[in-house]
């Protein structure tokens, strides 16, 4: 009990334009629903970050009015239907481009830290 | 990709349906690791978050929520304007008016007066004119100009030829649709009876090359482009309009190929032009003939070549790349080598600039039609008033009313709603008022614009066939309107709106209701709309009391009692001037035998006519410098003056035997104050330039002109012409060869139409081939252009003034009444002060007095400017009227006074506490 506690509070809530491309890329690993996709975001980060239902389900809509990801109804095994998104054509594009913008931002901002720690160093 | 409106109740539960999925998903889990139910279902809600705040974000992002919001204002502004049923009635009444009035109009003139011709590519057509050094325009040309101008002017690519008819029309009693006579056609109806079998129908006579040049086809068989004119003597052609082809025969489809008799000459029909097509005119006609064949149906070999024969219309189509002004130029040289070819004395030798404007039915330029385009832009300027009038009075009506619902916005303010919130609401509020006016007003206008179609129908001579008129309320316009008014009271509403939100919002104190600068406001929207309510009222009271006059035609003559007979004779070479002559003395002999007639005479009626010659008094002591002036001229009998009931003030008439007869002449009395303001005129002399019934200016007088003693000086008749109240008038005896070129008029002691009835088979035994229109004096004026313009003028005036009269009372009271009301608590903070009810009425009724009286002096200033302006249109009133202004002004300042009064004496009666408690 209190280790969830503890881990929950070390989470890290996901900023929002990141989260899309998050729930992007775990879409490329195949289709997905709601509640799986939360968890594939806190399990990859290694229970690090947290996509919340509050930002999850608002940015999984936008994403299919923007039509880049698509979404069904499918019949789960343990009852309820479930609506299960995928990745769109689309989809995949805006997938390489956050990513390249991702890649070139945090490129900066290790060099920036990397200097600034020369800098500390010296 | 956004979802559809429609779809936003499904998405919303499949939203529920996820949502609720998660949740189960994650109490399954956690029972997974050996939790209870319960224990699992709470851990999943708790992990999930704001359940409902992530339902309402998630919906946001379809973009539904302001389609919610707005069907929430829409509820409410629903509610509100039934609640409050004297506002809405009075401003969807309001605005109704004015948006459709103004629609109605607009597209009246768009249909009407801007109309364009129905031709392919109709930017390149020209209407040709020409305008004579005197200012006489000219737009009928004869043929050889015609062909000169077709075949030798680069700057058109074609050139167009039209002139109307009424031609008698029989058809083999064979053919199918036959036996329905005239009888319910306008022929009946305007008292033209055909001898005989005959009836009339209205053909366009027009060149070879029309259809092409405009680029029309015809409906079904061929027009007669490709027929030269002796291939077209040799098999005569004549094309029918769908309407009448639907009309007169039923659309029997074996029409094509039927020969049919247009004044006795056999002519095939090849073709049926569209349904409605009119070409360059405003009405389709019954028949399409060429003109290559109109000497055959006139029995006038010389039609054609007559160059006084001044038969057709011109209109042209540009060539590729020229300009109006190149054209235009180009037609000058050759306008100016064609004079040289008519005779010298020929109105067609004067010099003449070319007119080239862009092609319209009207054939001349709208800006030469002086009475027409001042009664258009009267008409106009009235519905625009009409529209002013009903912006400033929704617009004071919308802010009283938010004045009264400051609390209510203050309220929402404080509960936690946004700026912006609440101005949609208010928006959304005046939106939906204005669609409602809006829906209303269309059909308005629609219905408006039937009527006028029905009375412009019937006011068409049927030479012009049935006029073509597209009644339904022109879109564009209709929108521009709506706009107008719909931003008007949006401006209205909306302004306090941001003013009370904003003093709201910085918690001003309650009850600011009178704070000096909103009272400011409200006053000048009341001198407003005093002022322009004034203008519409006064000009329309002045139009209403026109079209009363033009209703009694004081035309200074007998007109009930006097029938004009016209006889028309067949153009044919066996009528010669001798015989006509005989003809119509004894058809006159016959006519004065019936028991009824009192007098008959044969002459023109003055007043009427439009002939012109210069006249000059001269003067034996002086040398000749009198000046010259252009007078209107009418040959008559001796008995005319008799006949028509019209006294001759000073002198004689003309006496019967008289050998001096031709050298003698009667004035009016205008003509006589003019030339001799302060002598007798009798027996003084004067000289006539040409009286040969063509136009003639001030220069055509000669000093070897014929003279003419003045005998006489005859009572003014009034002028029924278009914008004329020029009364002088010259009356000629007239010769012997001129008798058959005039009217007979017949002066009946009672029963005018038993008399016309009998006339018909009086001429029919005298010449059965004999066509005559017999109608009397008073119908004829009632069918003249100038009485249907100023009655049609007057009609929409009238209406527009009954019709404004109310919502401006309406709008007066509703507003200064509500600024009182603003001022309750005012009043109880003075009576509990101390004040006497007499000094606070007397307060009150004075401010309130103050902005309508502003706008009544701005309101008389904007109707005598526009009195002066609808002089030249009305019939018989001069000057501004003093009863409409004193009326109309009463009655506002009236109605405002008891606006202010009523309310403030309930403020009095109150208990001041209340009063103060009102807010």
């Amino acid at each position: 009990m209190t280790a969830t506690k503890q881990g929950y509070q070390e989470r890290i809530e996901v900023l929002q334009g990141t989260l899309d491309m998050l729930i992007l890329q775990v879409l490329q690993w195949g289709p997905c629903h709601g509640y799986a996709l939360s968890k594939s975001i806190r399990t990859a980060s290694g229970e690090i970050l947290k996509a919340d239902a509050g930002s999850l389900y608002p940015a999984l809509h936008r994403l299919e009015r923007k039509g880049w990801v698509g979404a069904e109804w499918r019949i789960s095994e343990i009852g309820p239907r479930l609506r299960v998104y995928h990745l769109t054509k689309s989809g995949r594009k805006q997938l390489v481009s956050a990513r390249s913008r991702w890649a070139k931002l945090t490129g900066a901002i290790a060099g920036i830290l990397n200097s600034a720690q020369r800098r500390s160093e010296t | 990709m956004k979802l559809p409106f429609w779809k936003r109740k499904q998405r919303d539960r499949e939203l529920d349906e996820e949502i609720q999925a998660h949740l189960t998903l994650g109490a399954h889990e956690e029972m997974e690791v050996g939790r209870s139910r319960t224990e699992a279902e709470l851990a999943a809600r708790r992990t999930f978050g704001n359940e409902a705040l992530t339902r309402e974000i998630t919906r946001d992002i379809w973009g539904w929520r302001w389609i919610a919001d707005l069907l929430q204002d829409i509820r409410y502004g629903l509610r509100l304007l039934a609640k409050n049923r004297g506002f809405t009635a009075i401003a969807i009444l309001v605005l109704t008016l004015g948006i459709g009035l103004n629609t109605a109009v607009f597209t009246a003139y768009k249909a009407m007066v801007a109309r364009q011709i129905e031709a392919r590519d109709p930017g390149k057509m020209v209407n040709l004119a020409l305008v004579r050094e005197s200012g006489a325009a000219d737009f009928q040309f004869n043929y050889p100009d015609y062909e000169a101008y077709r075949d030798s002017m680069r700057s058109f690519s074609g050139v167009i030829a039209l002139a109307t008819n009424s031609l008698r029309l029989s058809v083999p009693a064979a053919m199918s649709g036959f036996g329905t006579p005239a009888s319910d056609s306008k022929i009946g109806k305007s008292g033209l009876s055909p001898v005989g079998n005959a009836e009339f129908v209205s053909v366009f006579v027009i060149s070879e090359n029309y259809f092409q040049v405009l680029g029309a086809t015809v409906l079904a068989g061929r027009t007669f482009d490709s027929f030269s004119v002796p291939q077209l003597l040799a098999s005569p052609s004549v094309l029918i309009s769908e309407n009448y082809w639907q009309k007169r025969f039923s659309r029997d489809p074996e029409i094509l190929g039927k020969t049919i008799y247009l004044n006795g000459s056999p002519v095939t029909v090849v073709g049926i032009t569209p349904h409605d097509f009119v070409g360059t005119q405003i009405s389709a006609p019954d028949f399409w003939l060429p003109l290559g064949l109109a000497p055959v149906v006139h029995a006038d070999e010389h039609w054609l070549g007559n160059r006084e024969n001044h038969c057709c219309r011109l209109f042209a189509r540009l060539a590729p790349g020229v300009s109006i002004a190149q054209a235009k130029s180009e037609m000058n040289v050759l306008a100016d080598h064609l004079r040289g070819l008519n005779g010298p004395d020929s109105a067609s030798a004067k010099r003449a600039t070319a007119l080239v404007w862009p092609a319209s039915p009207f054939p001349l330029p709208l800006k030469l039609y002086a009475g027409l385009s001042s009664a258009i832009l009267l008409i106009m300027a009235a519905a625009g008033m009409v529209l002013a009038v009903s912006c400033a009075d929704v617009g004071s009506l919308q802010l009283a009313r938010i004045r009264s619902r400051e609390n209510e916005l203050r309220t929402r303010l404080a509960l936690g709603a946004s700026r912006l919130r609440i101005i949609r609401q208010l928006l959304t509020e005046s939106v939906v008022l204005g669609l409602f006016a809006g829906a209303l007003a269309f059909l308005f206008s629609w219905s408006l614009l039937r009527v006028s179609a029905v009375l412009a129908a019937n006011a068409v001579p049927l030479e012009y066939g049935t006029l073509i008129f597209n009644v339904n309320p022109d879109f564009a316009i209709f929108a521009y309107v709506f706009a107008i008014s719909l931003v008007s009271g949006i401006l209205f509403g909306l302004a306090p709106a941001l003013e009370s939100s904003s003093s709201a919002l910085t918690g001003a104190v309650r009850g600011s209701t009178s704070s000096m600068r909103n009272r400011r406001t409200q006053e000048f929207l009341i001198a407003v709309q005093v002022a322009l309510s004034l203008a519409l009222m006064i000009a329309g009271t002045m139009l209403i009391r026109s079209s009363i006059n033009s209703l009694k035609m004081e035309t200074g003559y007998e007109t009930k009692h006097v029938i004009d007979v016209e006889l028309k004779f067949p153009e044919s070479l066996k009528y010669t001037p001798a015989r006509k002559l005989a003809l119509v003395r004894e058809i006159r002999t016959r006519i004065s035998a019936l028991p009824e007639v009192v007098d008959v005479t044969i002459a023109r009626l003055s007043g009427e006519d439009g002939l012109l010659t210069p006249a000059q008094l001269i003067d034996s002591s002086k040398s000749s410098t009198q000046p010259v002036s252009s007078i209107h001229y009418v040959y008559v009998q001796p008995n005319y003056f008799q006949t028509l009931g019209i006294p001759v003030l000073v002198g004689h008439g003309f006496e019967l035997h008289t050998s001096q007869l031709e050298r003698t002449i009667v004035i009016s009395e205008s003509e006589a104050r003019e030339i001799s303001p302060r002598q007798n005129p009798i027996g003084r002399t004067i000289r006539l330039g040409l009286v040969d019934e063509l136009f003639h200016d001030p220069r055509d007088l000669r000093a070897d002109g014929p003279t003419y003693q003045i005998i006489g000086v005859a009572r003014d008749v009034r002028r029924t012409d278009l914008n004329s109240d020029d009364s002088r008038q010259l009356y000629l005896s007239m010769p012997e060869d001129k008798v058959h070129s005039h009217p007979i008029l017949v002066r009946v002691s009672s029963g005018a139409s038993q008399v016309i009835r009998t006339i018909d088979p009086i001429i029919a035994s005298v010449d059965p081939d004999l066509v005559q229109t017999s109608i009397t004096l008073d119908d004829r004026l009632r069918q003249s252009p100038s009485f249907i313009v100023s009655s049609i003028a007057a009609a929409i005036a009238s209406g527009v003034g009954l019709l404004g009269f109310l919502p401006a009372l309406m709008g007066i009271y509703g507003t200064v009444s509500y600024v009182v009301v603003l001022r309750t608590r005012e009043i109880g903070i003075r009576m509990a002060l101390g004040a006497f009810r007499r000094d606070i009425l007397a307060l009150i009724l004075r401010e309130s007095a103050r902005s309508v009286l502003v706008g009544l002096l701005a309101g008389i200033f904007l109707a005598i400017g526009a009195s002066y302006m609808v002089r030249s249109v009305l019939l018989g009133i001069r000057t501004v009227d003093p009863i409409s202004f004193v009326g109309v002004s009463f009655s506002f300042l009236t109605i405002a006074l008891l606006a202010a009064l009523l309310p403030a004496r309930r403020a009095t009666k109150v208990d001041p506490i209340a009063a103060l408690r009102n807010e």
